[in-house]
């Protein structure tokens, strides 16, 4: 470690170096005097031979490499001070590099955490979930997730793709804790090999294993971290204690660790053998495609579909499609993520033509202080390393506040990002492959855009730049043509950001402006959790139920605050996806028609708020004695009885007669239209637009297998009455439970936030992009004139006025802008449709967002070309003519 | 001067020519170079701009050791030794270069 010693003993080495060369210098002259040369003589040859003392120095320094060491440190603290003496070059090109490391940073983190690590499952990218696509009618669920045990038997017998198959229910059994029994939380019965499937150790015990399903085994359950925590507050003897779920004895065994919540369940069974509907998640053989497999589970479900034609896939034209376990737990965010991704690119080339542009300028404006140091004896390697450390200071010094930005950044992305679209089990943060990726992102712009214009000047010829007089004469008309190119595309990226962001933020308006056609203010809602006893095949559920909905639609109402309340089956608005083919006798069709129905209580329109048009609404004896009346919305009047006044005529509702529904159904039943309502919007899950579908409305008590959703209208804060509307329900039934419950004004809220993220996010880079623009035109429009200063003295001088010279200077930066907004607009024409299904309302080439965005963008163009304009103006011409 | 150019030349061999002579005994650098001439008859005249710089140079590979002792004379001087590495080295070294010159003579006298 000698040169390690040497460089921090450098006094010493040095000192030591020059007594061996005068020992060695002496010892000649000793020698010559000895020969009998006279000392002065001697003196004067040695010295002659010896060539200088001080070079023989240096070519002993260069052997040692400490000493590139520390040529490194002196470069090092010359490109600090450089940059620190240009501190607003320095401030722009970190804070540009900053702001697009940082958003990148973000957007990477997110797309990483959410592909690549959103589930704890062993090799989860290969898990597919497997739904059946009822391609034959409208109503009930399109894509039926559960199979009876002979399908699942039928998949996991014959499949070719699987390497493995798990199959599960959610389900939740009564608790009997010894005092009273009670709903349990949500839980799920899986295959046994669940356990081994998804890979996950458990925190404490054991899991799930085969030989828990074996016939005769004794029955065991594996219970989550959150429940174990909030119910038995993590104690850790709990294991072994038997828990009576469903009226059997069940012992605890497992606790699974905070990251593991298969299915949404808070604790697992093993499933019996013939449990009736199970869903079904397989993990795909390496290399076996999505569509690969369901081609074989497709084959394999009508295969057996043929024999057997009422009992396995009951539907009548059916495929099997399975989706990745990403997707069915993500389902559209995937197209938020790629937008995002595409506009952080988007931002990150705004930023990198900016940083490039800035550098670009420096670097020529140094063009001389370049020449003048080759001149001086500086080697060509010499200088790029130099240049080299320069741009690796901004990148490091951009890299260090882009991460610190970047985490705060992620953050507030995370906590946007609306509750529901992502696993629970998804955490995101910051890794370190993005990290890295971050890094290398800098390094490489840094390098590109600061090494390729100084290697530019270092490797021409100096000659002339040295002896270039006046300002500006060196500088190559490339650069300038460069630079001007770099302008354009910056205005032509953020263009495209902008009609990006300027879609999306019509596109929220008009979805939270629109006339829903009802009130959702102060109207509360819950649904009810009916016990087993309820049950649908159990005889009398239908009057038992009905007569429950009576009496607390009753008590509801008797509420102080309460001014109407409603009773009704699916969803509460503006979800409704209940839909039927519709049938009117004398009007055949060959295509479904398609009606949103409700099964609901009198009180539903006035709840609502839904105006009556024409016939009379359903009426209190109606629903009590379960009358087949109908109630129909504007839509279905128009599209099934054009030019005809439906009051009066019949229609039946197919779904009514699907066997599934069996005993709790009216069958083969006409229901008498008595009323039309007005319209009101309703949304699909997959479709951010709302619609006016036909709708019908009929008494509920006419079918008893449907959930019961209540609503109250409210003339105090919705909420505030939830509690006693609980004690309510439990003082009919201890046995009910309210599940789930909120206002409507929230779940509009929540359907808001998906796109409200996607234009936050969107709105905050093109916020940026439009910065950096800014920066861009004014840094260069600002350059130009320093360069320009003894041109605009000379046209001074020859009489031009300030108005001239202002229009000038603004005419040179509108020319770059106004290309900028050409190529952004065209490229924007031909991106904007990739956006399509994320926007309602406006179209995607809409003029208006094109228009606004072109307003902005020239507008910001003007203000960041009038400053330095107004300076040229100012240009006295006898002080830029003085600078000859 | 051919004896410049020459030494020019060779000035990859200098490294083994140096590590030769300090294996003969340890010795300072003047004395190495006096040394180098006397027994090559004056052939190699070095330069201290070379010398000093491969003596350096072989000291940070850790093929020479250096230590400050008292010459014959009584003045103090750096001394440098040829360590076990370096031996070993040279050796490597001067097989080389007697196969390269066994070539070379090979060549020479075939094409007489």
């Amino acid at each position: 470690m000698s040169w390690l010693r040497r460089l921090f003993h450098k006094s010493h080495s040095e000192s030591q170096l020059d007594k061996e060369l005068r020992f060695h210098l002496e010892q000649q002259i000793a020698d010559y005097i000895a020969a009998g040369t006279s000392p002065e003589e001697a003196r004067r040859r040695a010295q002659q031979e010896f060539g200088g003392i001080e070079r023989v120095k240096e070519e002993v320094r260069d052997t040692r490499w400490e000493t590139h060491l520390e040529i490194l440190f002196r470069d090092f603290r010359y490109a600090l001070r450089n940059l620190r003496k240009d501190r607003r070059f320095s401030f722009i090109a970190i804070l540009a590099l900053v702001l697009g490391i940082g958003a990148s940073t973000v957007v990477f983190s997110v797309v990483y955490s959410i592909f690549f690590h959103a589930l704890p499952y062993k090799d989860f990218n290969r898990s597919v979930v497997i739904g059946t696509n009822d391609l034959s009618s409208v109503g009930g669920g399109k894509v039926r997730l559960d199979f009876s045990p002979e399908e699942v038997r039928a998949f996991r017998e014959q499949n070719h793709v699987f390497e493995d198959l798990i199959a599960y229910a959610r389900m939740r059994p009564t608790y009997d804790d010894g005092k009273s029994i009670r709903f349990f939380s949500f839980g799920a019965v899986v295959t046994p090999n669940t356990f081994d499937y998804l890979g996950v150790p458990p925190l404490l015990g054991r899991a799930i294993s085969q030989e828990d399903g074996r016939p005769g085994a004794p029955p065991v359950f594996v219970m989550n971290y959150r429940l174990w925590e909030r119910e038995f507050g993590g104690d850790p003897n709990i294991l072994g204690t038997v828990f009576v779920l469903n009226g059997k004895p069940t012992t605890l065994v497992g606790i699974m660790p905070l990251q593991f919540n298969a299915f949404g369940a808070n604790f697992w069974l093993p499933a019996a053998a013939n449990y009736s509907w199970l869903q079904l998640m397989g993990r795909l053989k390496p290399g076996v495609s999505v569509q690969t497999s369901a081609a074989d589970l497709d084959a394999i479900a009508h295969r057996m579909h043929k024999p057997n034609p009422a009992g396995v896939f009951p539907e009548e034209e059916f495929a099997i499609a399975p989706q990745t376990l990403l997707d069915s737990l993500i389902g559209n965010f995937r197209k938020t993520l790629y937008i995002l991704f595409a506009a952080v690119l988007l931002l990150l080339l705004i930023a990198c033509s900016n940083v490039a542009n800035l550098l670009l300028a420096r670097a020529t404006a140094r063009e001389r202080e370049i020449a003048v140091r080759a001149t001086l004896g500086a080697t060509r390697g010499r200088l790029i390393r130099q240049l080299l450390v320069e741009s690796f200071l901004l990148a490091a010094a951009a890299t260090g506040a882009g991460c610190v930005f970047g985490y705060f950044g992620l953050k507030v992305v995370v906590a946007l990002v609306p509750a529901g679209t992502l696993p629970e089990e998804t955490v995101i943060r910051m890794s370190a492959p993005v990290l890295f990726l971050s890094l290398g992102l800098t390094i490489l712009t840094t390098i590109f855009c600061g090494l390729a214009p100084s290697l530019h000047i270092v490797r021409g010829d100096l000659q002339p730049r040295l002896t270039g007089s006046g300002k500006g004469a060196g500088e190559s008309f490339r650069h300038s043509k460069l630079r001007g190119g770099l302008v354009i595309s910056e205005v032509a990226l953020s263009i495209v950001l902008l009609i990006g962001a300027g879609l999306l933020m019509r596109s929220f308006l008009i979805l939270t402006r629109v006339d829903l056609g009802f009130d959702p203010k102060n109207v509360l809602y819950f649904v009810l959790n009916l016990p087993p006893s309820y049950n649908t095949n159990i005889p009398g559920t239908l009057q038992r139920k009905n007569a429950l909905t009576l009496r607390l639609l009753e008590r509801m109402r008797a509420l102080p605050g309460v001014t109407s309340v409603a009773e009704l089956a699916a969803d509460p608005p503006p979800l409704q996806y209940q839909s039927t083919d519709t049938i009117i006798p004398g009007k055949p069709h060959t295509q479904p028609w398609e009606t949103h129905f409700e099964m609901c209580s009198d009180g539903y329109f006035q709840t609502l708020g839904l105006p009556l048009l024409h016939g009379r609404l359903l009426s209190e004896d109606d629903v009590s004695a379960a009358r087949d009346v109908m109630v129909v919305n504007e839509t279905f009047s128009r599209q099934y009885f054009p030019n005809e006044d439906p009051i009066g005529h019949k229609v039946k509702l197919d779904i009514f007669d699907k066997p599934y529904f069996a005993a709790a159904a009216p069958h083969d039943t006409y229901f008498e239209i008595v009323g039309i309502v007005r319209d009101s919007k309703t949304r699909d899950y997959d479709n951010p637009s709302w619609q006016s579908f036909p709708q019908a409305f009929v008494p509920y008590s006419v079918a008893g297998f449907n959930w019961r959703v209540f609503m109250a209208r409210t003339s105090v804060d919705p909420s505030s009455l939830l509690k006693n509307m609980g004690q309510e329900v439990r003082a009919l039934d201890p046995g009910v439970q309210i599940s789930t419950s909120g206002t409507l004004e929230g779940s509009l809220q929540e359907f808001y936030r998906g796109p409200q993220f996607e234009l936050v996010v969107l709105g905050a880079f093109s916020f940026i992009g439009l910065a950096l623009v800014i920066i861009g035109i004014f840094s260069v429009m600002a350059y130009t004139v320093s360069l320009q200063t003894h041109e605009i003295g000379v046209r001074m001088a020859l009489g031009a006025q300030q108005t001239n010279i202002l229009r000038l200077v603004l005419l040179n930066g509108f020319r770059l802008v106004t290309a900028g907004i050409v190529i952004g607009v065209c490229a924007g024409f031909g991106l904007t449709r990739f956006l399509a299904s994320q926007i309602s309302g406006v179209s995607t080439t809409d003029p208006w967002t094109f228009g606004a965005v072109i307003t902005v963008v020239v507008l910001v163009g003007l203000a960041a070309c009038l400053l330095p304009a107004r300076r040229a103006a100012r240009v006295d011409p006898l002080i830029a003519l003085r600078y000859e | 001067m051919p004896a410049q150019t020459k030494s020019e030349l060779l000035r990859g061999t200098l490294d083994m020519l140096v590590l030769k002579i300090v294996a003969l005994g340890p010795n300072h650098g003047y004395a190495i170079a006096q040394r180098l001439r006397q027994i090559s008859k004056e052939f190699f005249t070095v330069h201290q701009g070379s010398l000093y710089p491969a003596l350096h140079r072989l000291e940070d590979r850790g093929w020479l050791s250096a230590k400050w002792r008292d010459t014959d004379t009584g003045r103090e001087a750096k001394f440098y030794d040829l360590t076990s590495k370096g031996r070993k080295h040279l050796e490597i070294e001067i097989l080389d270069w007697e196969q390269l010159s066994n070539a070379v003579a090979l060549i020479l006298k075939a094409a007489e």
